[in-house]
């Protein structure tokens, strides 16, 4: 049930967690995952839209004009229709939609929506990783903890689970944002605020992660070669990074790229609220996909909702058939 | 020619007056002849003028005000409203044109009689006024509305000008601390009389007895905070059903005597007020003539903007009155590289005007470029434009970078901008000073807050935006005329001393102590000519200082709804007058 | 949701009671306790975070005060509404007004504010309690509706598919779930409105809410739309889940001796794999109703609905605590509430949980 008020979860993680063999990464997932065509275009995506991210000043400059740049001119916004983008395309009125803007402009001030689009990949892409990754580390610290310890420790780690299920995450993100100094941590400005959202993300989180971790550490802990390392004298600490660890990646790789595209939902949904990464002429631009769908929804301006909007949902929709792919090509007790 | 504006409103009144002769004997209202709408129509003329009486007056509002409570409410479009249920002293004439700015005797007899050179004004009630439950109005209760009003513990909207300048005993503490309080500051001979004893001379004082606050409650029924839920009427409508947040219904006040009220035609039986409707669903309800009034009065939503524009059938229910109201940029003095003039020049030369009129909307929705601080509606405006930006309004970057060079900031520098986070046009306005001004170097961080709290504990409070770790060096402002007069627009915002440590004045930046002084002589200059000019030159003298950067003078695009009768706009306030609309059986 | 299964531990029916007994008020201390710590969490990040950031006990004041209030007002106020008391006294008054009520002084007079007592709004004076009171008719008539509408479709669709396992059907159905599941409910309820609302003005717009009392049928108008929109999403997990768990189910042995015995096929579907793939699904839809009692936030903000949802968004915005804390509690409740109920069924339909 993710960070589901209303934004959706990757379904693998709300099932409940089914044991994956912790075999070898080798030869035959990846066979399995070459023969998963969905996935592999999923997979694909994800690649694309990280060079896109990664080489967005290039693209940019190839195909558009800086994301920052007002194009006020008459010839390109309507002044006395209030700032409406001159130009029909399709069914996009008053988009601007041309060679020049690929696709159209942002109303009043005149802004490249296609540069914008390729920019927020950047801010969406980088925050739903670290936060992901911020899970990861929490939810299997206090996973294999809980699992492999029990007692105490399972129970006041899976009593905070619950705690953390029980809060309206939303909410508490919103506010958190809203009620944190301006500078910290040597931090100030957006980093400070890309830091805090990715803290606050991947912190909300790792319940998730924890919760499958905690249950295949049990699992394992059963298991014979646990056993035997245990009856050979080795401790605690031993057997979680030299046994359990290496069979917990291919869980934990599933689960976390499920979870990057609850992240990227997240972090939208963030910025559609208005509490996300702030524009910024200094430096990054800071263009979010939420905060341009934000604006969009005030000016009833079909394009500037419609690019935004697209974007989210093919990058969540690359992360999910990606990750739903990996697992099948990674559990042998898979069915499709 | 005093501006643009005025000149096409002029003519646009001769237009309407031409195609309200074409149709027929517009003077004969009793037939109420089919007037064909036009836009501007209800700009300087009464549009569809009647005097029949019945119907409902449908209104609507997206977002709810401060308060109904005469003593609580600081909103225009509230006092407009409120004048249904509510007799101040004076007020504004229901009038338009420029014959809204004249002040007529509404609860008193007439204007205020001044005596002790302007430091006592005395005012004699009508007689014959009552309350809705029929006892009748006395002094004593004006005095009461007042003096509660002045307790900003309970009733914490609205204005300080009776706290500030009644001639108050020390520690006096108001009827909410202590029911026995009194005060001699205003007296009350007899039953008929109010006499208002001031601290300092103050020729306006009739502007003060237009306040809401010198609206007669009953000692008796008052109940603080929840007085709204049911205010007593002493207007010709009274509450009938009150939701808080919601709306509520007016009906007539059988108590209320047309002989005692030359100044209400009080046409439609009753009034529906709800709050809280979605904003563009409102305009699709006025389109479509399910509603008659938007209450807000701040025009179309930018969904129905470009519809109305393009439809000539729709554009003729609309019209585009100016506001008193400027949008600007206080550039704050206090926080570096700012304390230097020439740096505060090079913004004022560097920001692209246009876009700051498009962030508003446009020229119709937004409003007329500013030059200057006063609005030209404001009696003694007088055009002046210290910095130009430009012939084109786009800035003129080549006196900028001079600017910067003379600051002693050639390559730029780094300034924090402040904004009311939830104000889509205050964000974009942020978001097109830094488009502008990166254009010379200057690098502008935005910063967005709580709108709630913007004045009380960021920008407007000194100890936060002159600080060196989270100084402002620009913020985002807005500010529209308590009364259409040089004082009620420009005292708030330029006069150094409205500043307080404890936050919350409108004045982010000016601190002049030349205009103070200015200030004192327009406030105990007799002679209104003289007072007006004087005005028109405060309001230049702060633009050489370079504090404020001027954005839009206001105007709205709003609709009128089918089926209104009587409509025009009051000047006073900037909105259809909201007294004399009727409806249409 | 269930843990995993302990041994499964067979007990005489006086015993079985007992452990059930035991196993109720365990669960209910249990929620409590969860509420609690909720509560205390909410409280520090809203009271006590903003002292960490510099904000004062005046500060705190100037929010109910406005604009004019000047330092000596501020004072005043802040200690008469106790924001000078050591935070710990300011949580157990908080917490002591829900329980037993408590009394205002707002100058005109005491005012009794009885329990559950949340407080007053920093902005506008109301009592919280009877904000929520009055936004949680929206809240319920969206959740309702749409819940209704995404668990019937998303366990026909998932259903269906299961059976007909690798048909097109199936293909084509879980791809559009898959597409459900990662649109973005603003990005959907904003071109649900842009074209059946604004463009054919088929629907309601945005904003529209009419009561259930008022006009049944018009309530329904004005929120089928925000129903799709949340219920799309919804819709396609659902039958993503109930795929797999129909897949699983039918694989088992009862499944198979079912067969065995003879029985029609519809029966065994219905009868057997279906209710067995359905407990996890009914577990889950308790949970996420919960969750959407306490506001469906985007939702409701993109439809401009005002719920739970909007009045914590529009209480955050304008930083007014009191209704902060109101809301964040009423829905930790809902979804605790949810939680426990969710238990308690499983414990009587499952017996393995209860010694979990």
């Amino acid at each position: 049930m993710a960070t589901r008020t209303d934004t959706s979860a990757p379904e693998g993680i709300k099932a409940p967690a089914k044991a994956i063999e912790g075999r070898s990464l080798g030869r035959i997932a990846w066979t399995r995952l070459k023969r998963d065509k969905a996935a592999m275009a999923g997979g694909i995506t994800v690649i694309l839209l990280i060079l896109m991210a990664v080489f967005a000043p290039l693209i940019v400059g190839w195909l558009g004009h800086p994301p920052n740049e007002f194009h006020q001119d008459n010839s390109l916004l309507a002044a006395e229709l209030g700032g409406l983008p001159r130009g029909d395309f399709l069914f996009f009125e008053s988009s601007g939609i041309s060679g020049d803007f690929l696709f159209g402009l942002e109303p009043q001030n005149g802004r490249d929506l296609f540069s914008e689009i390729v920019y927020g990949a950047r801010v969406s892409l980088l925050i739903a990783f670290l936060a992901t990754l911020v899970s990861v580390v929490i939810g299997s610290a206090l996973g294999v903890i809980a699992g492999f310890f029990g007692g105490l420790a399972d129970t006041v780690i899976s009593f905070l689970m619950n705690v953390f299920l029980a809060f309206p995450l939303l909410l508490f993100a919103i506010a958190l944002v809203g009620v944190l100094p301006d500078t910290a941590f040597g931090l100030s400005g957006n980093s400070l605020r890309i830091a805090l959202l990715i803290f606050i993300i991947g912190f909300f989180n790792w319940p998730y992660i924890a919760r499958i971790v905690r249950g295949q550490t049990l699992s394992l802990r059963e298991r014979e070669f646990v056993d035997a390392a245990r009856s050979l004298g080795a401790r605690g600490p031993y057997i979680i990074v030299k046994e359990m660890l290496p069979n917990l990646v291919a869980p934990i790789l599933v689960y976390a790229t499920l979870l990057i595209p609850t992240n990227i939902l997240f972090e939208a949904a963030l910025s559609f609220l208005g509490v996300g990464v702030q524009r910024q002429v200094v430096g990054e631009p800071g263009v979010t996909w939420g905060g341009l769908l934000s604006d969009a929804a005030r000016n009833s301006v079909v394009h500037f909702m419609f690019f935004p909007g697209m974007a989210i949902f093919i990058t969540v929709l690359a992360f999910n058939l990606f990750g739903d792919g990996l697992r099948d090509a990674l559990d042998p007790k898979s069915k499709r | 020619m005093r501006n643009k504006g005025r000149v096409l409103a002029a003519a646009s009144a001769v237009f309407a007056l031409a195609v309200t002769a074409a149709c027929g004997s517009g003077d004969d209202t009793t037939k109420t002849p089919e007037v064909k709408p036009e836009f501007n129509a209800a700009l300087t003329s009464v549009f569809n003028p009647s005097d029949k009486p019945g119907g409902t007056l449908k209104m609507a509002i997206s977002s709810d005000w401060d308060s109904v409570d005469p003593g609580d409410t600081y909103y225009g479009l509230s006092w407009n409203l409120l004048r249904l249920y509510g007799r101040s002293l004076v007020m504004f004439k229901a009038a338009p044109g420029a014959a809204s700015a004249e002040l007529i005797p509404d609860l008193a007899e007439s204007l205020g009689v001044p005596s002790d050179g302007g430091k006592t004004w005395t005012y004699k009630l009508r007689a014959g006024v009552k309350f809705e439950d029929g006892t009748p109005i006395t002094s004593k209760d004006v005095k009461y509305g007042v003096m509660r009003s002045m307790d900003k513990e309970v009733l914490v909207n609205g204005y300080t000008y009776f706290n500030d300048f009644l001639d108050l005993e020390a520690g006096y503490k108001g009827p909410f601390k202590d029911k026995a309080a009194d005060t001699k500051a205003i007296t009350t001979p007899d039953d008929q009389t109010i006499v208002f004893h001031l601290k300092q001379a103050f020729g306006g004082f009739d502007y003060f007895a237009m306040l809401p606050a010198t609206v007669p409650v009953p000692a008796a029924k008052d109940t603080g905070v929840k007085y709204k839920e049911h205010v007593v009427s002493s207007g010709p409508y009274m509450f009938d059903k009150y939701e808080a947040g919601k709306g509520f219904t007016l009906k007539r006040n059988p108590n209320w005597d047309k002989a005692t009220d030359p100044n209400r035609k009080a046409l439609p039986d009753a009034y529906d007020v709800k709050i809280g409707l979605n904003a563009d669903d409102i305009d699709n309800q006025l389109i479509s003539g399910d509603l008659h009034v938007d209450i807000a009065g701040t025009g179309v939503q930018p969904a129905a903007l470009p519809k109305v524009l393009q439809d000539n059938a729709l554009k003729a229910y609309a019209d585009n009155p100016a506001v008193a109201r400027l949008w600007y940029t206080s550039i704050n003095p206090k926080v570096a590289p700012f304390d230097k003039k020439e740096c505060r020049e090079a913004v004022m030369y560097a920001v692209d005007r246009t876009s700051y009129q498009a962030a508003f909307g446009g020229e119709f929705a937004g409003g007329q470029i500013a030059t200057s601080i006063m609005p030209p509606q404001i009696p003694g405006y007088a055009p002046t434009n210290v910095y130009p930006a430009g012939a084109d309004n786009k800035g003129d970057l080549d006196k900028a970078k001079a600017a910067l060079q003379a600051c002693g900031k050639a390559d730029g520098f780094e300034v924090t901008m402040g904004f009311r986070a939830e104000r889509p046009k205050e964000k974009a306005t942020a978001e097109a000073f830094q488009q502008s001004l990166a254009r010379v170097g200057i690098k502008v961080t935005l910063k967005g807050f709580p709108t709630g709290d913007y004045f009380s504990l960021y920008a407007g409070k000194p100890s936060y935006r002159n600080s060196p770790s989270t100084g402002l060096g620009l913020m985002v402002n807005g500010w529209g005329a308590d009364w259409p007069d040089g004082y009620g627009f420009l005292s708030q915002i330029v006069d150094s001393r409205v500043i307080r440590d404890s936050g919350g004045s409108s004045n982010l930046s000016v601190m002049i102590p030349e205009v103070d002084t200015m200030i004192d002589q327009a406030l105990a200059e007799t002679d209104v000519k003289k007072r007006e000019a004087l005005w028109a030159q405060i309001d230049k003298r702060v633009m050489e200082e370079a504090v404020i950067l001027p954005g839009v003078w206001a105007k709205a695009l709003t609709l009128r709804g089918k089926n209104v009768t009587n409509v025009f706009v009051n000047e006073a306030f900037g909105q259809y007058d909201y007294l004399s609309m009727g409806v249409a059986q | 949701m269930a843990g995993p299964a302990g041994l499964v531990c067979p007990a005489g029916p006086a015993a079985q009671a007992e452990i059930v007994v035991t196993f109720f008020i365990r669960r209910t201390i249990g929620a409590a306790l969860m509420l609690l710590v909720v509560s205390i969490a909410t409280f520090l990040i809203f009271f006590g975070l903003p002292r960490l950031a510099g904000a004062t006990p005046e500060t705190f004041a100037a929010r109910y005060l406005g604009r004019t209030a000047d330092e000596h007002t501020q004072q005043l106020f802040a200690e008469k509404l106790g924001f000078y008391d050591p935070l710990w006294l300011q949580y157990w008054n908080w917490i002591k007004a829900i329980f037993v009520g408590t009394d205002y002084d707002y100058g005109t007079g005491i005012e009794h504010c009885a329990a559950p007592c949340f407080g007053y709004s920093f902005r506008t004076n109301h009592a919280v309690w009877d904000d929520l009171l009055d936004r949680l008719p929206v809240t319920v008539s969206l959740t309702v509706g749409a819940s209704i509408l995404w668990l019937v479709t998303g366990v026909a669709v998932g259903v269906l598919s299961a059976l007909r396992k690798g048909s097109f059907f199936d293909r084509a159905a879980m791809t559009g779930a898959l597409a459900g599941v990662s649109l973005p409910p603003y990005f959907t309820g904003l071109m649900f409105l842009y074209f059946f609302s604004y463009q054919f003005d088929l629907t309601a717009p945005g904003g529209t809410y009419v009561d259930f009392t008022d006009n049944p049928g018009e309530w329904a108008y004005s929120l089928i739309l925000p129903w799709i929109t949340l219920a799309m999403l919804n819709a396609a997990a659902y039958a993503r889940f109930t795929r797999a768990g129909m897949l699983d189910t039918m694989g088992e042995d009862f499944i198979r001796t079912a067969r065995a015995k003879g029985l029609h096929e519809r029966v065994v579907v219905t009868k057997h794999g279906l209710r067995a793939a359905l407990t996890p699904i009914i577990t889950i839809f308790g949970l996420d109703v919960g969750l959407l009692l306490g506001g469906a936030i985007l939702t409701e903000s993109t439809f401009g609905l005002k719920g739970l949802g909007y009045l914590a968004i529009d209480a955050i915005n304008k930083q007014d605590f009191p209704q902060i804390m109101g809301v964040t509690m009423f829905a930790a409740f809902f979804v605790v509430v949810a939680n426990l109920i969710v238990d308690m069924l499983y414990a009587v339909v499952d017996p393995r949980v209860r010694l979990s």
